[in-house]
């Protein structure tokens, strides 16, 4: 094994190691080629991926939202996880941006390694950004606007911001009847931002357009047989209990007779059993039981005949939501009536949505919950929708905490690519060609947004700039006509929550990934064999 | 992984015009040509005089069918594009049950259009801003040119449904349009209904016969046979009828159970106890005045044995077993009865009444009717016969297209002439609209109303007549104001279609075009294709 020309082995044998410029020039291309795939669905204008799945051909995944993409595609490169879970983190902190998080990490990544091919150290650079980012954050901090005194401005502003959300997505077409429906459905929530209140259901059939907000919660379930199917004030018991015999649960138990009639009489104890607890829901003093678990014949007649309604296999998730919207609560033993809280609404009622019969609990007492329904063509189409009216949720939701409003189209780069831009002219020093890099990759979202729209980026960009420098601060791109606008007139708002973590934790990713100077590969854990 | 490495920030000439990467237009232009080759596929089912499909399905099963949702699903498809026109499809199905064939023509057609606006170098947003602009401009055309109906009016009913089944294979037979008018107006309220629940049309496949023998019964019609165990009855007059959950055999509790003899005498006093118990619940049910039994299925014990059905015989009862539970609602709502799930509260009042239960032989197997119920209205039965069973398939699906035409005219009250004209009227008003706008969006709206003329192309194709001088005719037609001509396939000439009683509901028309639409445009945003996990 050991010749003379053979290396030291230091490493495990599997294991490698890439040093130097030869590790950061693999994660800048692996964050390079991320940042490539997912930039044209950047804007407005931005294209959709089919994403196929590998272990299962017939699903199909059609979509504009950057987390979906890059969390559902293969990835092996230490730095582009990097981005894929800085997307993902911005997902699950503001919804919305995560596409914008991920190319910004890229194109400052991209400027990165400009510098670092002219033999800036990646410490310098790093230095650099970061007085860049200070000043960026400074910029846009005081280029916010806050209407949320103003009740009728601010509504105006969640529907632009819903609007800015939605108009990138698949529901551009009917943006307005959305954002008014996202809107309504938030602002209902009264500055809670739990957005579980908000159940979205998917219906195929029909068009996008017959989506509707409904006041209400929906349960896509049937009721009984024979009993009433529509109940007006109902008294609601929520329950996640067997409703077919409460069988001993230990293995083997068994029933020891010696003639039929006396296993004919252990059945009428079982259904005596059974209708003593019937017995005992009823004596709740309700006229609805919800279970989680299927509800037999026998059981169903008993609530048919006594007038309860009962609705059958509510699973776990439409147990709690129904829990949470009507004040009940969820409970599996019935001996404490006095105990139990008992939900209420004003009318449970079949209604029909496309082909289904579904049943709507209407007038909830909180009066935060409702249901968007959604229709579409295909499941596709649902499927994307929800992820958009997803994200348009969680925006407004962010913005309902955290009032303030920044102007999209491309404005707030431009401010605090100025703002940095005069930064850099004013430091001395290496430094300063670190922070003229980050102004560039600032630039590079309004170029990248005009390029997917199919204007003239270069053109273009260079307008904005100079409107920016000539003190219009509120010069954006106007998508529509495929020129200079301005934003505020346009109506193009975002949350200033979701721009600063979009900022800050592409900074925070970029800086990471620059910082890398050697990867090493742990050496596949070995399986033992075990047949010598 | 190959990405670019250098060069960042491009400094491109002026790009007025939009030019793809080479990448992205490879995947549009395979995108387009995929779900191009699905809607040529079925395009020549189109219309009265269209082919119909024959699909070998991998178990070497045989489908023959003219209805393009039906062969889109069957074809085993690949592309993901190609599969979105088969969900569109199936979508159209939903919303309007009809149309499914126009549907995908129109919609390869539209793509037809993109992939030529998109050669001369129009970016896919703007074409889709367009067409979204032509589909609304389209949809006031529609709505100006139909004409209100009344769920009353049988007779245009009865109209609009003959041409939905004139492209099937069913279509000599006439009696079938009525069918379905009658079975849908029947679980409505033609004055207030806005929507119909085809749930409570139930139909029921049996061979034997011809399609003429379908029949449209007010009541219920069971696949099952009635027990014929130690001659039971066959028919009763004056049916009560009840519906059991609980089961006519010996005991069984949900534990196990054993039943241990510990002598030989005893032996003979369990076997006695079986018959005994079960002889006592049959004389419970007769004693409600029960005549007829419906059991449900149980899959946790013999839900009868042939015990019961002995003792059921001799009391003469009728019965009928494996009742699906999910079958027990519509029961219940036909007949009027209630399921009991335990023999102490089998009582009179529970029970369903109808004027005769009858057991009728058909040449595949018998079945069982319920006829003369005394509140027909909440449900029908439609039993669909047919010499073989290819043409019983497409039988039931002639049957449940036209149910959706008449479903449609319930949801949106207006109908519109048929054969070509809506089509022909709106692309020459969208191009009149077209002249109305400027720039590039005015030429893609423009495309978008010839695309739409591959209706009456196709239609005049499939019926063996010049398809140019027939378009060209109807557009002359059309420009004269005669907006209701169309083409009558029939005399193989143009015709004011609405005398000819070809007309269709205006939700078909309506959501044809929505949903072609919105699907194009949902394709003309896709830039890549990725594999995934």
């Amino acid at each position: 094994m050991s010749s003379q020309l053979a290396p030291i082995p230091i490493l495990n044998q599997n294991a490698s190691e890439e040093r130097g410029e030869i590790a950061r020039l693999s994660s800048f291309v692996g964050a390079i080629a991320i940042t490539d795939l997912v930039k044209t669905t950047l804007g407005p204008k931005g294209m959709d991926k089919i994403l196929i799945s590998a272990s299962n051909p017939n699903e199909l995944i059609i979509t504009n939202d950057g987390a979906t993409i890059l969390t559902k595609i293969y990835i092996d490169n230490p730095a582009a996880k990097i981005l894929v879970d800085i997307s993902r983190t911005q997902d699950d902190e503001v919804g919305d941006g995560t596409t914008s998080v991920c190319v910004l990490a890229g194109e400052l990544l991209r400027e990165g390694e400009r510098l670092v091919q002219q033999k800036v150290h990646p410490q310098t650079i790093i230095s650099g950004w970061r007085l860049a980012l200070e000043t960026a954050r400074a910029a846009l901090q005081s280029s916010t606007q806050d209407h949320s005194s103003d009740k009728v401005k601010f509504r105006e502003d969640l529907l632009n911001i819903a609007r800015t959300t939605l108009s990138s997505k698949i529901l551009h077409t009917e943006k307005d009847h959305f954002a008014n429906m996202v809107v309504d459905a938030v602002l209902r929530l009264n500055g809670n931002t739990n957005l579980d209140n908000i159940h979205i259901i998917k219906k195929s059939g029909g068009s996008l357009r017959e989506s509707y907000l409904d006041e209400g919660f929906i349960l896509e379930k049937k009721i009984g047989v024979g009993c009433p199917k529509r109940l007006e004030n109902p008294k609601i018991l929520i329950a996640n209990t067997a409703m077919d015999t409460d069988k001993i649960k230990i293995f083997g138990g068994k029933v020891v007779v010696d003639s039929m009639t006396e296993l004919a009489k252990m059945e009428d104890a079982e259904k005596e059993k059974m209708l003593n607890k019937c017995k005992k829901i009823v004596d709740h003093g309700i006229n609805c039981f919800v279970n989680r678990q299927l509800v037999y014949n026998l059981p169903e007649q008993y609530f048919a005949e006594h007038g309860v309604m009962s609705i059958e296999h509510a699973d776990f998730d439409g147990i709690e939501r129904l829990a949470l919207v009507t004040g009940a609560e969820i409970v599996s033993t019935f001996d404490h009536p006095e105990l139990v809280k008992i939900g209420t609404c004003k009318l449970i009622e079949e209604v029909m949505i496309g082909e289904d019969k579904v049943i709507r609990f209407s007038g909830i007492p909180s009066g935060e919950a409702c249901t968007i329904v959604l229709r579409g063509a295909t499941s596709h189409i649902l499927e994307e929708a929800e992820r958009s009216i997803h994200d348009a949720l969680c925006v407004l939701a962010v913005t309902v905490a955290e009032t303030r409003t920044v102007l999209g189209a491309g404005c707030s780069e431009m401010i605090m690519s100025k703002a940095v831009d005069e930064l850099a002219a004013i430091t001395p020093g290496k430094k300063a060609m670190a922070i003229e890099s980050f102004a560039k990759a600032l630039r590079q979202i309004p170029t990248i947004i005009a390029n997917n729209a199919g204007y003239d980026s270069s053109e273009l960009v260079s307008q904005l700039k100079a409107a920016h420098h000539q003190g219009d601060k509120k010069a954006g791109l106007n998508m529509r006509d495929g020129c200079i606008g301005n934003a505020e007139e346009l109506g193009v708002i975002e949350s200033f929550k979701v721009k600063q973590q979009v900022l800050v934790s592409a900074h925070e990713a970029a800086e990471m990934i620059m910082r890398v100077d050697d990867i090493l590969r742990a050496a596949p854990r070995q399986r033992s064999n075990l047949q010598h | 992984m190959s990405a670019p490495a250098a060069a960042p920030a491009k400094v491109l000439p002026s790009r007025s015009d939009f030019d793809e990467k080479e990448k992205e237009k490879d995947v549009r232009t395979s995108n387009i040509v995929a779900a191009r080759a699905v809607a040529d596929a079925i395009r020549t089912s189109l219309g009265p005089k269209g082919m119909d499909k024959m699909i070998i399905s991998p178990n070497n099963e045989v489908l023959i069918s003219n209805d393009g949702a039906t062969i889109l699903q069957n074809l085993e498809l690949r592309h993901p594009a190609a599969k979105m026109l088969a969900e569109l499809a199936k979508a159209q199905d939903i919303e309007a049950g009809d149309g499914t064939t126009s549907v995908c023509v129109i919609a390869g057609s539209l793509l037809g259009a993109v992939s030529q606006l998109m050669a001369k170098g129009i970016h896919p947003s703007i074409i889709s801003e367009a067409f979204n602009l032509a589909l609304n401009k389209s949809l006031e055309v529609l709505v100006s040119m139909s004409v209100p109906v009344s769920l009353t009016d049988r007779v245009s009913l009865v109209k609009s449904a003959t041409t939905s089944l004139n492209s099937k294979v069913v279509s000599q037979y006439t009696n079938l349009a009525s069918i379905a008018v009658d079975a849908v107006l029947s679980v409505i309220n033609p004055a207030t209904a806005v929507n119909v629940n085809l749930k409570d049309i139930k139909l029921i496949k049996k061979l034997g016969g011809t399609i003429e023998d379908t029949e449209l019964v007010q009541g219920l019609v069971f696949d099952q046979t009635a027990s014929h165990t130690a001659g039971g009855p066959t028919r009763i007059q004056n049916a009560k009828i009840g519906l059991i959950q609980f089961c006519l055999s010996a005991p069984k509790t949900y534990m196990d159970n054993n039943i241990v003899v510990s002598d030989y005498s005893k032996m003979d006093k369990v076997i006695k106890e079986e018959p005994k118990l079960i002889l006592e619940m049959c004389r419970k049910i007769q004693k409600s005045g029960c005549n007829v039994l419906l059991v449900q299925k149980s899959i946790l014990r013999d839900a009868v044995n042939d015990l019961s059905l002995h003792y059921l015989a001799k009391l003469k009862i009728l019965v009928i077993k494996d009742i699906e539970r999910d079958d027990i609602e519509f029961i219940c709502n036909t007949i009027g009865c209630q399921p009991v799930a335990n023999i102490d509260s089998f009582t009179a009042d529970k029970l369903g009444k109808a004027d005769l239960v009858e057991e009728v032989g058909t040449s595949d197997g018998k079945i069982v009717k319920v006829t003369g119920i005394p509140n027909p209205g909440k449900t029908v039965t439609v039993l669909c016969r047919g010499s073989n069973k290819l043409v019983l398939d497409e039988a039931e699906r002639s049957l449940h297209d036209a149910l959706c035409v008449i479903r449609s005219l319930v949801k949106k009250k207006f109908l519109i002439a048929g054969g070509g004209a809506p089509e022909i009227e709106v692309s020459q008003q969208v191009t009149a609209f077209s002249k109305t706008l400027t720039g590039i969006t005015s030429y893609c709206v423009r495309a978008y109303a010839e695309a739409l003329e591959i209706i009456p192309y196709t239609l005049a194709e499939n019926a063996g007549l010049h398809p140019i001088s027939i378009v060209t005719e109807l557009r002359n037609k059309h420009a004269q104001g005669e907006i209701n001509s169309g083409i009558n396939v029939r005399k193989g000439a143009i015709t004011n279609i609405l005398q000819e009683n070809v007309v269709q509901p205006l939700l078909v028309s309506t959501s044809a075009l929505t949903l072609a639409t919105e699907t194009v445009v949902m394709l003309l945003k896709i830039d890549d294709i990725a594999t995934a996990r």
